[in-house]
């Protein structure tokens, strides 16, 4: 349990959000079985977690680079 | 003019104004002529009369000073700038307060426009023939980090920065600027190019505000768009205005039309990830529910075929054991009595004619039911 987790927060967004499809894709074909119907939903909504906690949460810089006159001569 | 010497011990000794005032005179001799140069220094000032800048020679640095009535200079429209070359029509004049020489310019003509155009043209079609403009790489989809080379002009570095940051907060974004017009530009922008692959950037936005053919021509320069063309990450060109397409526009990876655009296209909208993501969401929900709700209804029916498998079997015995009665009676004495034979005993014995004397009480058993009687 605790590897899985550490597992799905090391998830990039993209992945996360991927698997997250594939999943989707795989219930709406209608072929899982019933545990395995509960464990997609069980690991979906950890995705959906996941994808919106990491869309929360990240905030972005804007750095300047040294400018280079030395470059320009 | 005449110029007054004075004598001086025996020598003629002219004032510095007399001298300035021949020397002006005698240049005014001098034909009015065409001078090519660059225009550096350019100093043109609303309470002056006249603007000034000096024509450099760009081969070996020698330099002219020039002058031209401030309403000429206005009239002609030109806009010129440090750096530019022009052909400037005066004739040398001879400033007297200072005792400088100078052209004084009756016309200015930017230089070799066409000339310019066919350089750039044969520089694109070497540039394509080494197959320069066939790279195009898809840019990520989640930039790690964005490097924006841009000039420190507000305009285009703040259309980018606001599109990025209105879009998808989360942007790292590392700035260079660069010189982005005149003689330092190309070196300095395909130094900040490397600069920023270099420090780990994963795709490179190159922006420029819209301007003159010659504001863009470092844009079209060798060697930034060599720089362009080997970048290491996807580059995106938003230089210029639509109609303008500065030969590194041909070499990046995706062209955008203006700065705002090259924002969109470097990184995704935040509020369309978010939609994007709850809308997956309530797939998940719908998807689980509708394969849960057939799970069950197969469950139902099988629950419903339990209940009514016990009774179907009593029944299916039912039947056979009705059949089986059936065939028994078929087979039964009786069958035969009703075609017309008894069957006679004498208390449970059936009887055969040796056994009975005359006087036994017999019973006959016939079809429909039995009756006693006596023998004879």
């Amino acid at each position: 349990m605790e590897r899985s987790e550490r597992r799905l927060t090391e998830l990039s967004f993209e992945d996360a959000q991927k698997e997250l499809e594939a999943i989707v894709e795989r219930l709406e074909r209608g072929d899982a079985g019933v545990d395995e119907l509960t464990k997609l939903w069980e690991r979906g909504e950890e995705l959906y977690r996941i994808c919106a906690a990491k869309l929360e949460s990240v905030h972005g810089r804007i750095e300047e680079l040294a400018r280079r006159d030395d470059a320009a001569n | 003019m005449k110029v007054e010497a004075r004598e001086v011990e025996g020598r003629k000794v002219y004032t510095v104004r007399a001298f300035n005032q021949g020397v002006a005179t005698w240049l005014q001799r001098l034909p009015t002529l065409w001078v090519e140069g660059e225009v550096t220094e350019l100093r043109r000032q609303q309470r002056w009369q006249s603007v000034f800048f000096t024509l450099k020679d760009p081969d070996d640095g020698a330099c002219l000073s020039v002058q031209m009535p401030r309403g000429q200079f206005d009239a002609l429209r030109l806009e010129l700038k440090d750096g530019e070359r022009v052909h400037v029509y005066g004739r040398p004049e001879l400033y007297e307060q200072r005792g400088e020489l100078r052209l004084k310019a009756l016309s200015i003509e930017r230089f070799g426009l066409g000339a310019h155009l066919a350089a750039l043209e044969r520089l694109k079609q070497k540039l394509a023939d080494e197959g320069l403009f066939e790279r195009k790489r898809p840019l990520p989809r989640f930039p790690r980090l964005i490097g924006l080379v841009t000039g420190n002009d507000a305009a285009a570095k703040r259309d980018v920065l606001t599109g990025i940051q209105q879009r998808f907060p989360p942007a790292n974004v590392l700035v260079a600027e660069t010189y982005v017009q005149g003689p330092r530009a190309p070196v300095s922008i395909a130094t900040a190019i490397g600069d920023l692959c270099h420090r780990g950037c994963d795709v490179i936005v190159l922006a420029r505000g819209g301007g003159s053919f010659e504001d863009l021509l470092p844009f079209s320069d060798e060697r930034v768009v060599r720089a362009v063309a080997t970048c290491s990450v996807p580059i995106i060109s938003a230089v210029g205005h639509e109609q303008d397409t500065p030969l590194c526009d041909l070499a990046a990876d995706v062209r955008a039309s203006t700065p705002t655009a090259a924002a969109r296209l470097v990184v995704p909208d935040l509020a369309e990830l978010r939609a994007a993501v709850e809308r997956t969401r309530e797939r998940l929900h719908r998807g689980a529910f509708t394969l849960a709700g057939r799970h069950q209804g197969r469950l139902d029916t099988a629950r419903e075929r339990l209940h009514r498998a016990p009774l179907l079997a009593l029944e299916r015995r039912r039947a056979r054991l009705d059949n089986a009665h059936a065939r028994l009676a078929a087979l039964s004495p009786l069958a035969t009595l009703e075609r017309g034979y008894a069957i006679v005993r004498r208390g449970d014995d059936v009887v055969l004619a040796a056994d009975v004397e005359s006087g036994d009480a017999i019973s006959v058993r016939v079809s429909d039911g039995t009756f006693g009687a006596t023998v004879d």
